[in-house]
C-alpha cells in the first residue's frame, strides 16, 4: 500500500507538468455542451424584417391593411414603413427591406364596388423566411377581404359614404342592418355545423429541460477523454523504460497499478468535477446532489480508465493502441448519449447506449441530477461500477506481469 | 556476492545463453565482454529477474534470483542500457521514487538521495526535469536511479553506448566509486578498453558461450607477447594456406594462422615486424596480392580475435 501511495504521488506530480492535456479534456466537452445548450435554450435572435408600403390610395381600407401587418405577434417580426414608390423600389432592390407593397390609388373604391384591382408585392430575393411570411399574410388579408365584402359589402360602403359625423339615426340603422345580417348567417355559425371535440392531454408533471439532459453526456465526454488519455500512460512508461526498471525492483506491480488508478481517480474527478460544477451552476441543480455525482464519476472514471488501459496494453505498438482506442471512443460517446441524450435517442439505440459503459454511467448520473433527493443511484449500479474497476485493474496488473512491463 | 552457475536461456531451438558460469565478489568489477548479440544482455536479464532462466542458477548476495527473487532484487541495482527515467519528474523525485521502490523511507532515503545527487554531479540541478537535461546528464541520472538504494550488486548493461567522452569518463569515476564503496559490479561492454580500465576479472562471451575467463593479466598472458598481423587483399585460398603452412614449418617462432578468407588473412606471431618480408614473400609466391597491412600489439581486442577469429565489433 505504501508503494501505491508513492506511485499515486509520482503520477500526480507528473500530470502537473501536463496541464494542457487536462485543459483540453475539459474544454472540448464544455465547448460542445455550450453550443448544444445555446441551441436548446431557444434564446437566439429572432428574425425581423421591414415591409415598405407605398399607399397611393390613402383610404380607410389601405390603412387597415398597413395595421394588419403590425398587429400582434406579427408586429414582432415585421415593421411597416410607409414610403414613396421610388425610395421603396430603391431600398428593396438594395436589400434593405424584406418586401415592398404597393397599394394603388382607387384600391378602396374598387374593393367596395367589387371591381378588379391589383396590388403589387415585391419581395427581397436574398431572403427566404420573412418575404414568405409577408406573402402569406397578404394572401390571407385578400381572402378575408373577399369574404367580408360578400357579407358586409353594403354596410362597408355606407360607412365610407357617411363621412366623419354620421347622425344617430344613421348609426342605429347601420347597427340594425348588421344585426340582421348576423342573424341570417348565425344558424351556420352558432352553433357551428362541425362539432369539434377538444381533448386535452392529461396533466403532466413539469418535464426535465432538454438542455439539462445533455449535461451527463457532456460530463461523460470529459471523463472518457481523461480516462483514455491517462490510460495511454502505461505505454508512455513502457517507452521511457520505467516499467522495465520497475520489474527490477522488489516493489509490487499491484501497488503500482493501484497508485495509477488513484491518480486517475483524482484527475478524472477534477476534470469531470469542474464540468459538473459548471453544469450545476448553469442549470441551478441542488448542491446536495454534488457529492454523490462527483463520487459517481470518479469511481466510474477509474473503471473506464482501467478498461481503456487494459485495451491499450493488449496491442503490440502504442500507435495501434492509440488508433484503436480512439476509434472506440467516439462511437461510444455517440451511442452513450454524449452528443444526443439517451432520452431522445430512438428506442433500440437508447437501449444499446444504456448498455454501453459510458451510457450506463451517464444514465445513472441523469437519475442523480434530475430526481428529487440526493444519492439516488441504486446500490446495484455502484456495485457494478466497483466490480468493473476491480476487474479492469486486475487485467492491467495481469498484463504487466505477463510481458507488457518487460518488453 | 554474484554467482552464476550453468545458466542457460533458450528461445525454442535457439540458445541465447549456453551454460555460463562465473562469480564475482565484494568491491570488484566483473566484465562481461562480447560482440552485439553474444548473449550479454540476456545474461543480465536473467540475473535481474526480467527473464526466467531455462536452466542453471544465479544468486545475488546469497539469494537465488528465481526462488528468492524479492530478496535478490532488493540487493540488486540495475542500470539499463536504455534510459529509464521519468522525463517529467524532477531529478530528485526520480531518485526518491526509485529509492522507495526498493524500500527506502524517511531519513535514510533522503540522505541517500542527497549523496547520489552529489555522486552523479547533479546536486545543483536536483529540481530540474530530465527532459531538459543533456544526454550525459540523463545517463548520470539513469546511473543514480540504479544505485540509490545502495545495492550490494550492480548490473551495468553497456552503460556507455552513445555517451560522449566527457560523460563516459564521469561514468567510469562513478563505477570506480561504487566499487571502492564495496559494491560488486557486473559490467557488460563491447569496448575492450573500458574492460581493461575498469574490470578486475573478465569473461568473454560469444554465441552465448563463455570462451575465456580470468583477470585482465591472466587473459593477456594467454595471448602471450604475440602480435596480430592482418593482411587485406586477394588471396587464393588453397595456395595461400599451403604457403603459410610451409612458413609455419620453417618458422622457429610461434607463427599461427588465425583465420583466412579470399580477401584477408590473420596471423599471430611474436615480433611480427621482423618477419614481415618472409610473410609477404610466401603470400606473393602463392599468387596473393596484399593491399593493406595491419599490425597490432597484444591486448584484449586481439585476444578476442585470437579466440573467435573475428573482430569484437563485427
Amino acid at each position: 500500500m505504501k508503494f501505491a501511495l508513492t506511485s499515486f504521488r509520482k503520477d500526480l506530480a507528473r500530470w502537473r507538468q501536463d496541464v494542457l492535456a487536462t485543459l483540453i479534456w475539459i474544454a472540448i466537452p464544455l465547448m460542445i455542451g455550450g453550443l448544444i445548450t445555446a441551441l436548446m435554450s431557444g434564446q437566439g435572435v429572432r428574425p425581423h424584417g421591414v415591409l415598405l408600403m407605398v399607399d397611393q390610395d390613402e383610404s380607410f381600407l389601405s390603412g387597415f391593411i398597413a395595421g394588419a401587418y403590425s398587429a400582434g405577434e406579427l408586429g414582432e417580426l415585421i415593421s411597416v414603413e410607409k414610403t414613396t414608390l421610388d425610395e421603396g423600389t430603391e431600398r428593396v432592390n438594395a436589400g434593405e427591406a424584406s418586401g415592398l407593397l404597393i397599394i394603388p390609388k382607387g384600391f378602396g373604391a374598387a374593393f367596395l364596388d367589387a371591381e378588379s384591382v391589383t396590388i403589387t408585392l415585391k419581395t427581397n430575393p436574398s431572403q427566404t423566411i420573412l418575404p414568405g411570411i409577408i406573402t402569406n399574410v397578404t394572401e390571407i388579408l385578400l381572402d378575408a377581404g373577399f369574404y367580408a365584402h360578400q357579407l358586409f359589402g353594403d354596410q362597408i360602403r355606407s360607412i365610407q359614404l357617411m363621412g366623419d359625423n354620421p347622425g344617430d339615426a344613421v348609426v342605429a340603422a347601420m347597427a340594425i342592418a348588421l344585426q340582421n345580417k348576423i342573424e341570417t348567417v348565425a344558424p351556420q355559425l352558432f352553433p357551428p355545423i362541425i362539432d369539434i371535440e377538444i381533448i386535452e392531454p392529461p396533466a403532466q408533471e413539469p418535464g426535465v429541460p432538454l438542455a439539462l439532459l445533455f449535461l451527463p453526456g457532456i460530463i461523460l465526454m470529459s471523463v472518457m477523454f481523461a480516462a483514455n488519455g491517462i490510460a495511454s500512460d502505461y505505454w508512455r512508461e513502457r517507452e521511457q523504460g520505467t516499467l522495465r526498471r520497475l520489474v527490477f525492483a522488489p516493489a509490487r506491480l499491484g501497488g503500482f497499478v493501484v497508485g495509477k488508478a488513484l491518480a486517475a481517480a483524482v484527475i478524472i474527478g477534477m476534470v469531470g468535477g469542474l464540468t459538473l460544477l459548471i453544469g450545476f451552476i448553469y442549470h441551478g441543480i441542488a448542491w446536495n446532489k454534488l457529492p454523490a455525482s462527483l463520487l459517481w464519476i470518479s469511481v466510474s472514471g477509474v473503471a473506464l480508465f482501467s478498461w481503456f488501459a487494459a485495451l491499450q496494453m493488449s496491442f503490440s505498438s502504442r500507435k495501434t493502441a492509440s488508433i484503436i482506442s480512439s476509434m472506440l471512443l467516439f462511437p461510444l460517446l455517440m451511442v452513450g448519449g454524449s452528443f444526443f441524450p439517451l432520452a431522445v435517442l430512438p428506442g433500440w439505440i437508447a437501449l444499446l447506449g444504456r448498455a454501453s459503459p459510458n451510457g450506463f454511467v451517464a444514465d445513472r448520473l441523469t437519475t442523480e441530477i434530475t430526481q428529487s433527493g440526493s444519492w439516488a443511484i441504486d446500490l446495484n449500479s455502484w456495485l457494478i461500477v466497483l466490480l468493473g474497476a476491480v476487474l479492469g485493474l486486475s487485467t492491467c496488473a495481469w498484463r504487466l506481469r505477463t510481458g507488457f512491463a518487460r518488453a | 556476492m554474484l554467482k552464476v552457475t550453468e545458466l542457460s536461456k533458450n528461445y525454442g531451438d535457439f540458445v541465447a545463453v549456453d551454460k555460463i558460469s562465473f562469480e564475482s565478489g565484494k568491491g570488484a568489477v566483473f566484465g562481461l565482454l562480447g560482440p552485439n548479440g553474444a548473449g550479454k544482455s540476456t545474461t543480465i536479464n536473467c540475473i535481474s529477474g526480467l527473464l526466467q532462466p531455462s536452466s542453471g542458477h544465479a544468486s545475488v548476495a546469497g539469494h537465488d534470483v528465481v526462488t528468492d527473487g524479492k530478496a535478490a532484487r532488493r540487493n540488486l541495482g540495475v542500470v539499463p542500457q536504455e534510459l529509464a527515467l521519468y522525463e517529467d519528474l524532477p531529478a530528485v523525485d526520480n531518485l526518491r521514487y526509485w529509492g522507495k521502490a526498493y524500500g527506502l523511507r524517511g531519513a535514510e532515503l533522503e540522505s541517500r538521495v542527497v549523496a547520489v545527487l552529489e555522486t552523479i554531479g547533479l546536486g545543483d540541478r536536483a529540481r530540474g526535469l530530465p527532459r531538459e537535461f543533456s544526454g550525459g546528464m540523463k545517463r548520470r541520472l539513469n546511473f543514480g536511479c540504479g544505485i540509490v538504494h545502495k545495492p550490494e550488486v550492480i548490473l551495468l548493461d553497456e552503460p556507455t553506448v552513445g555517451v560522449d567522452p566527457q560523460s563516459r569518463a564521469r561514468l567510469f569515476e562513478m563505477v570506480e566509486a561504487e566499487r571502492d564503496a564495496g559494491a560488486c559490479i557486473l559490467y557488460t561492454t563491447h569496448y575492450m578498453e573500458e574492460a581493461e580500465r575498469l574490470c578486475d576479472s573478465i569473461a568473454i562471451i560469444d554465441h552465448g558461450k563463455l570462451i575465456a575467463q580470468g583477470s585482465v593479466d591472466e587473459l593477456r598472458a594467454k595471448l602471450g607477447a604475440r602480435d596480430v598481423l592482418q593482411l587485406s587483399g586477394s588471396f587464393p585460398v588453397d595456395a595461400t594456406r599451403l604457403a603459410i603452412d610451409a612458413l609455419i614449418e620453417r618458422h622457429t617462432g610461434d607463427l599461427e594462422l588465425i583465420s583466412q578468407a579470399e580477401d584477408n588473412v590473420t596471423l599471430t606471431l611474436s615480433q611480427a615486424s621482423q618477419h614481415l618480408p618472409a610473410i609477404f614473400d610466401a603470400v606473393s609466391g602463392a599468387g596473393g596480392d596484399v593491399s593493406e597491412t595491419s599490425l597490432r600489439s597484444p591486448n584484449l581486442e586481439t585476444l578476442f580475435l585470437l579466440l573467435t577469429g573475428k573482430e569484437l565489433r563485427e
